[in-house]
C-alpha cells in the first residue's frame, strides 16, 4: 500500500482541551469532538507525517495492537476527510 | 436629513436618513441608546423601496471585497462593509423590527474585529459583577432576569460580550461566570471545561455570515471567551434561590 500523508483543512478552526480537540467544520459550522487517540491522528496531520507513522505512534501511546489501530485510523480518517477537516495525498507536502 | 447615534457595547452607531419614518422608527427603537460623539459606524438606511425581491431567508455572504458582506431577508437588503465601518440598508417598510434585526447582523459582523460576540443570553449585573445566562428560546432566559429583582438587567434576550485586555476606567462589568440554563427540578450548578463549555456556547453565537475565515475568527473569540470565564451548567426553578447556589459554586 502507498504511503499517505494527512493534510488539515486551513479553512478549519479547532482548539486542544485536556489531549481532546474541538474542530470547526467549516462547511456546516458544526463542531467536532475528539478524544485522545483522534486528537493524536488530528495533530499529526501536517502533510509531513506519514499515516502509517501515525498508526505506530498510537500502537505506541495507547497500547492497541498493529491491525486494529490502522483500520481504526483509517475509518477515522475518512470521516474527517468527508467532513471537509483534511486531505489525503499520497505525496509529502510542503510546509 | 436625519443623523441619530446610538451607542451599544461600545460601539457607536451613526444612523443616517432621508426618510422621516425611520428616523422616528429608530429614535423610539432606540431610545435609551441615543448617543452623542464621535461614530464608529456610519448606516445609511434609504427609503422604503416596496415590492424589492429580497430574500426569503436570511443571506449574509461576502460580495465585492473580503470586508464586505451582501445581507438580505424579505424586509430589507443592504451592504456592510468591515474595513470602512460602513452600512447601506434599503427597507420594505420603515419597521423597528427590520432596522433591528440588521443592526443584530451588523453587530455581529462587526464585533469579529473587536473579538465580541453576540449571543443568546440574558445577561445580569449584580454587586459589581455581570453574569451570563445563556440558551435557546425556552430555556429561562426571561424568567431569570423576572426573579432577580436585585440585579441589573442589561437584557434578557441577545447580550454583547466583548473580551478586553486590562481594566480601562470605562469599562463595563467584568464578566465572572457564564452558566447554561435549563428547567430543573432543584437548583444545582455544576463546572464545565472548556470543551464542554465551547460545544454550549457555539450554539448560542449569533452569526449569520458562512465563509470559513469569519466563522473560524467568531470560533476564536468564543473558545477565547470559555478558556477566560467560568463557565457552568446551571438547573433551575422558578424562584430566585438559583443565585445562593452561584454564589457557592
Amino acid at each position: 500500500m502507498p504511503e499517505a500523508y494527512l493534510t488539515q483543512s486551513p479553512r478549519t478552526a479547532w482548539r486542544v482541551y485536556d489531549g481532546e480537540a474541538a474542530v470547526l467544520c467549516p462547511d456546516d459550522s458544526t463542531l467536532n469532538s475528539l478524544n485522545a487517540v483522534g486528537t493524536l491522528i488530528w495533530e499529526s496531520a501536517d502533510g509531513k507525517t506519514a499515516v502509517s507513522a501515525i498508526v505506530a505512534r498510537i500502537c505506541e501511546e495507547f497500547d492497541v495492537d498493529p491491525e486494529r489501530a490502522e483500520r481504526d485510523t483509517m475509518a477515522f480518517i475518512a470521516k474527517l476527510r468527508e467532513r471537509g477537516l483534511l486531505t489525503v495525498s499520497e505525496t509529502l507536502q510542503a510546509t | 436629513m436625519a443623523e441619530l447615534s446610538i451607542g451599544i457595547a461600545g460601539l457607536r452607531t451613526a444612523v443616517i436618513t432621508r426618510d422621516p419614518d425611520v428616523a422616528t422608527v429608530v429614535r423610539d427603537r432606540y431610545e435609551g441608546f441615543l448617543s452623542t460623539g464621535p461614530a464608529d459606524w456610519r448606516i445609511e438606511i434609504s427609503p422604503p423601496s416596496g415590492g424589492v425581491p429580497f430574500s426569503k431567508d436570511v443571506v449574509v455572504r461576502r460580495d465585492g471585497g473580503p470586508a464586505r458582506f451582501s445581507v438580505r431577508r424579505h424586509d430589507f437588503a443592504g451592504t456592510v462593509d468591515v474595513s470602512e465601518r460602513t452600512a447601506d440598508l434599503t427597507l420594505t417598510s420603515p419597521d423597528d423590527v427590520s432596522i433591528n434585526s440588521f443592526l443584530r447582523i451588523l453587530y455581529s459582523l462587526a464585533l469579529v474585529e473587536t473579538r465580541g460576540l453576540v449571543v443568546h443570553a440574558a445577561s445580569l449585573v449584580r454587586d459589581g459583577a455581570a453574569y451570563l445566562f445563556c440558551g435557546p428560546s425556552g430555556s429561562g432566559k426571561t424568567t431569570v432576569a423576572r426573579l432577580s429583582t436585585d440585579a441589573t438587567l442589561l437584557s434578557d434576550e441577545l447580550s454583547i460580550v466583548r473580551i478586553a485586555e486590562g481594566y480601562g476606567e470605562d469599562r463595563a462589568a467584568p464578566l465572572i461566570g457564564i452558566y447554561f440554563l435549563h428547567h430543573g427540578g432543584r437548583h444545582a450548578v455544576e463546572a464545565l471545561g472548556p470543551k464542554e463549555a465551547l460545544a454550549r456556547l457555539l450554539p448560542n453565537v449569533l452569526f449569520f455570515a458562512r465563509e470559513a475565515d469569519v466563522t473560524a475568527a467568531v470560533f476564536r473569540i468564543a473558545a477565547d471567551l470559555v478558556e477566560a470565564v467560568p463557565c457552568f451548567d446551571l438547573s433551575f426553578r422558578p424562584d430566585p434561590g438559583f443565585w445562593e447556589v452561584i454564589r457557592n459554586a
